[in-house]
């Protein structure tokens, strides 16, 4: 069962066609057919070592695929490229790791503020002010001096997001952005990916916040063994998985 | 005794510090220090080469340098002294100084260890540095400029000034080659007192002592700021680092 090609050509912010990778003879992506809509926001859950974060790195080239294609705004990403072009496409999409992996040399405002200037040419002055309006958006205008070792997970986080969102992408890539937090900082970047997608901003999101999934997604792809083999709203989805691996995966999830 | 070695110093102490110079080429300690500073200024942009080129994905890259940086490694500096002594000559068809044949060797064995040292600081970053720069947009080059060397680089400040450190006291086989440093000024001391050999040579050690001892002492320093701020206690006082803003019209 594959994602829906319904949606309009122009409308189609990223498109994979049949994408495949593995490992040696591991195979880990067999075959993944699907579509991203602008301003639409894809949860994709399933269980752990089912390709998921391998799926959401190929799609700004983080991993390189065996076959298919990966096109973003119509731009074929595997394509041979220059190195140029291929930092102009990566700084096109927004990427957010488990992990933050925030600079840790540099403050919060200059986390946010560097690739603007390095990658883009964006006079220093503009870049940090508008550096300290995302930490504001994402309520951490105050600690714009701070340096990544005097915030908490949750703050890393936060400043992390606003660093991808300087680039001013259109679309946002999240891989488990919560999984490394403790519980009580998930809830505060949840509500920053909810106002993004609130604002009409395309995203992408591996995760296992089932709330969130349900609150915000427009679609949830369900992959397991490097296939997608559900793709459903969330409403089908929490309340009739069709299939069986689906079921089984939220009956683990609610137990 | 110690009555000796302060007379000693009195009378040599121009010799000790710059050898012959004006009337012959510089040398003594002058030298010792310029030869050191300038083998470790050229070793170290030379060895990140070397760590760039170990780390590469080319294998026409990193094979030659892993060779280079093993045998390097595997061989006592002196003899490596010696064959540059009868293969530059022989490469470059001139008569090269001693001072640059010990300054080429020094800069390829130092660079070949901090070339060790600077890719060991690249791997322990982990991979999620680069893929973070290169994800917001920023080529290898730029990653390893702007996220990876200056975190790589300030976590290595301790074992580049031990290495200093050690370049210091690895100068003294440039006597060998008649490279004239402060161990060679310390010998033409001893040659021409003759019966002292005991004060001049500890005047030698004491003096290599004091700088290398001090270098330490720094490094140490150097080395509790950078564990005190790595655990985010040490906030540095400036707002924006310099080298955010002064370049920033830079970019190509
Ligand atoms: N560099 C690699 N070399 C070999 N195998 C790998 C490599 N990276 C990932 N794999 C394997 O590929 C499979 C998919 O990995 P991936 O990280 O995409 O899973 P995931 O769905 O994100 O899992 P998790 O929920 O644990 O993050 C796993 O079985 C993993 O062991
Ligand atoms: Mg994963």
């Amino acid at each position: 069962m594959t994602a829906s090609a319904s949606a309009p050509a122009q409308d189609q912010t990223i498109r994979l066609a049949d994408v495949r990778k593995s490992y040696g003879e591991f195979a880990v992506l067999k075959g993944i057919d699907a579509t991203v809509s602008r301003g639409e926001v894809v949860v994709i859950c399933g269980p752990s070592g089912s390709g998921k974060s391998t799926l959401i790195r190929t799609v700004n080239r983080l991993e390189e695929i065996n076959s298919g294609s990966i096109f973003f705004e119509g731009q074929d990403v595997h394509a041979a490229m220059s190195g140029r072009e291929l930092n102009l496409l990566r700084s096109r999409i927004g990427f957010v790791f488990q992990s933050f992996n925030l600079f840790p040399h540099l403050s919060a405002v200059e986390n946010v503020a560097m690739s603007p200037i390095r990658v883009k040419g964006v006079p220093a002055a503009e870049a940090h002010e508008k550096a300290l309006k995302l930490l504001d958006r994402v309520g951490l205008r105050e600690k714009a001096n701070s340096y990544p070792a005097q915030l908490s997970g949750g703050q890393q986080q936060r400043v992390a997001i606003a660093r991808a969102l300087a680039m001013e992408p259109p679309v946002m890539l999240f891989d488990e952005p919560t999984s490394a937090l403790d519980p009580e900082m998930v809830g505060e970047v949840l509500s920053v990916m909810k106002s993004l997608a609130a604002e009409g901003m395309t995203m992408m999101c591996v995760t296992h916040e089932m709330g969130f999934a349900r609150d915000v997604a427009d679609r949830i792809w369900f992959i397991d063994g490097g296939e997608i083999i559900e793709t459903a709203t969330p409403e089908e989805f929490f309340t009739n998985p069709r299939h069986p691996r689906a079921q089984r995966f939220l009956s683990d999830l609610r137990h | 005794m110690i009555h000796d070695m302060i007379d000693i110093v009195r009378e040599y102490w121009l010799l000790l510090l710059i050898g012959q110079y004006p009337n012959g080429p510089l040398g003594g300690l002058a030298n010792t220090l310029i030869l050191s500073a300038l083998s470790i200024a050229i070793a170290f942009p030379f060895a990140i080469l070397l760590a760039f080129a170990r780390l590469s994905k080319y294998r026409a890259l990193r094979w030659p340098v892993t060779v280079l940086v093993y045998v390097t490694r595997g061989v006592p500096l002196l003899m490596l002294v010696l064959w540059s002594y009868f293969l530059v000559p022989l490469l470059t068809g001139a008569d090269v100084p001693s001072f640059f044949t010990m300054l080429a060797t020094l800069v390829v064995y130092q660079g070949a260890f901090l070339s060790e040292i600077i890719r060991a600081g690249i791997v322990a970053l982990g991979q999620g540095q680069m893929d973070a720069a290169r994800a917001l947009g920023h080529g290898w080059f730029g990653a390893m400029r702007y996220v990876i060397l200056p975190q790589a680089l300030y976590n290595m400040i301790p074992s580049m000034l031990s290495t200093f450190v050690a370049t210091i006291k690895d100068t003294t086989l440039g006597y060998v080659i008649n490279v004239p440093d402060l161990t060679f000024a310390a010998s033409q001391v001893n040659n021409q007192l003759l019966t002292q050999p005991f004060q001049v040579f500890l005047i030698l050690a004491l003096t290599y002592y004091v700088i290398c001892w001090s270098l330490t002492a720094l490094t140490n320093v150097v080395e509790r700021r950078i564990t005190r701020r790595r655990a985010g206690l040490l906030a540095p006082k400036r707002p924006l680092p310099v080298s955010l803003t002064r370049n920033a019209t830079e970019q190509p």
